[in-house]
């Protein structure tokens, strides 16, 4: 029978101690807050125990508020200040058709910066039906790509926010940068973690993406379905400033929330959507519909045309 | 999308990279994003009620219960309540929950 190096049983052992310690440290620490506010305001917690909620859930709260509001289209209940009117049907549906009949005759990055343009809150956040609806038919006619914001019932509790570069994921037990495949420059090295579906094949690592499952309004209730449903799912990113877009699959779940990024991308996908240099930036996502699995991952070049000073295609 | 209207006054990159840091699995790291948001958003509700006036609290949960995400709403609210800049106020008071909770870790 083989063992485990002792120097090796060590590290996991120590590894596990440590992880341990830390999240029961940070359990003590979270239980004194929280006793130290309820001593101090108890009609606070009474507020929330009256209508159902529990503070520690306030963010579970907040996505469920935010998703009904993106679905009635109230989402905002003071108006306001700096956020664009939404287009109504009438523009939206001008729209796909300028891009259906190609009228413009511009460039195809143009005719997506325009009208993502005419489409996108003023503000990163989510989106309503009709405006979602809208970039579905444009990404579809200029990306050439089908997706969609709901498939299958599924929807991200937004599809319109910040990306932030996230480091390669292990494919295996004991994978380094030193065999790993990794960017020319900058590139962000290797999680010290597994993926959120533990070690992730080579061929769904190099272009993968992160959403927020974990603040997913039914993530607990639906977890074996979800885990399920999210694992390696297709989703297209387009960079809502230069329009890159580019098809990656879901390898792991985050960012936390409280970084102010809603999505991830590999080092390949966030060199791709904005270069070496882009660490972080607002995005559409969208999953692919592709039940026959025909879309390929990695960037869609649907653009022959450089627009000067939005550079669509790396150099 | 799960917004809280103080979001963006939150600077924890760093506590970030260290959880990453001594986490393996999603699992254990979102857990301990879990517990570090309970301290983070008890640490700031303390604060603004701290300094709102307490007549003006059931009022302020109101609508922080109805609109949990909305920064213009609330931060609109409490600028015309407390006297104090009260960004400002919530800002350092989250670096230094900030600083807290990576000083448990990295101890």
């Amino acid at each position: 029978m083989s063992h485990d190096p002792p120097g090796t049983t060590y590290k996991i052992n120590r590894e596990r101690v440590d992880t341990d310690y830390l999240r029961n440290k940070l359990k003590i620490k979270s239980l004194e807050v929280k006793n130290s506010f309820n001593e101090k305001y108890p009609h606070v917690e009474k507020f929330f125990a009256d209508r159902g909620i529990d503070l520690s859930k306030i963010r579970e709260h907040s996505a469920k508020i935010i998703a009904t509001g993106a679905l009635t289209g109230t989402l905002l209940f003071a108006p306001p200040t700096g956020i664009k009117s939404v287009p109504t049907g009438h523009e939206i549906a001008e729209n796909i058709n300028r891009t259906n009949n190609k009228l413009t005759g511009a460039p195809s990055q143009k005719e997506l910066l325009d009208s993502l343009k005419n489409i996108l809150p003023e503000k990163v956040g989510p989106m309503d039906r009709s405006q979602e609806k809208a970039l579905e038919q444009t990404f579809t006619n200029i990306i050439g790509v089908p997706a969609k914001a709901t498939l299958e019932g599924e929807h991200l509790n937004t599809t319109y926010g910040y990306i932030g570069a996230e480091q390669h994921l292990m494919r295996f037990p004991g994978d380094t940068m030193a065999t790993h495949p990794k960017l020319a420059e900058k590139d962000e090295g290797m999680a010290p973690g597994r993926g959120a579906w533990g070690y992730v094949p080579d061929e769904n690592e190099k272009w993968y993406a992160v959403v927020q499952t974990l603040y997913l309004p039914d993530w607990n209730t639906r977890l074996k379905y979800l885990r399920d449903w999210y694992k390696y799912r297709k989703v297209l990113i387009v960079n809502t400033v230069n329009g890159n877009a580019v098809v990656a699959d879901i390898a792991d779940s985050g960012p936390a929330a409280w970084t102010g990024k809603h999505f991830g991308g590999s080092p390949e996908v966030m060199n791709y959507l904005g270069g070496s240099r882009y660490k972080k930036g607002p995005v559409v996502i969208f999953f692919v519909d592709d039940s026959e699995n025909k879309v390929p991952l990695g960037p869609v070049d649907y653009n022959d045309v450089n627009i000067p000073g939005v550079a669509l295609k790396l150099t | 999308m799960s917004k809280l209207f103080f979001d963006h006054l939150l600077n924890l990159d760093k506590l970030d990279k260290q959880i990453k840091k001594v986490t393996k699995s999603s699992e254990e790291r979102e857990e301990i994003w879990l517990l570090v948001d309970e301290i983070v958003h008890h640490k700031a509700l303390e604060c603004i009620l701290d300094k709102l006036p307490k007549d003006a609290h059931v009022e302020f949960l109101t609508l922080f219960h109805k609109s949990p995400h909305n920064q213009d709403l609330l931060f609109g609210y409490l600028k015309n309540k407390i006297s104090e800049n009260i960004e400002e106020l919530l800002s350092q008071e989250l670096g230094l929950v900030s600083d807290e909770i990576l000083s448990e870790i990295e101890d």
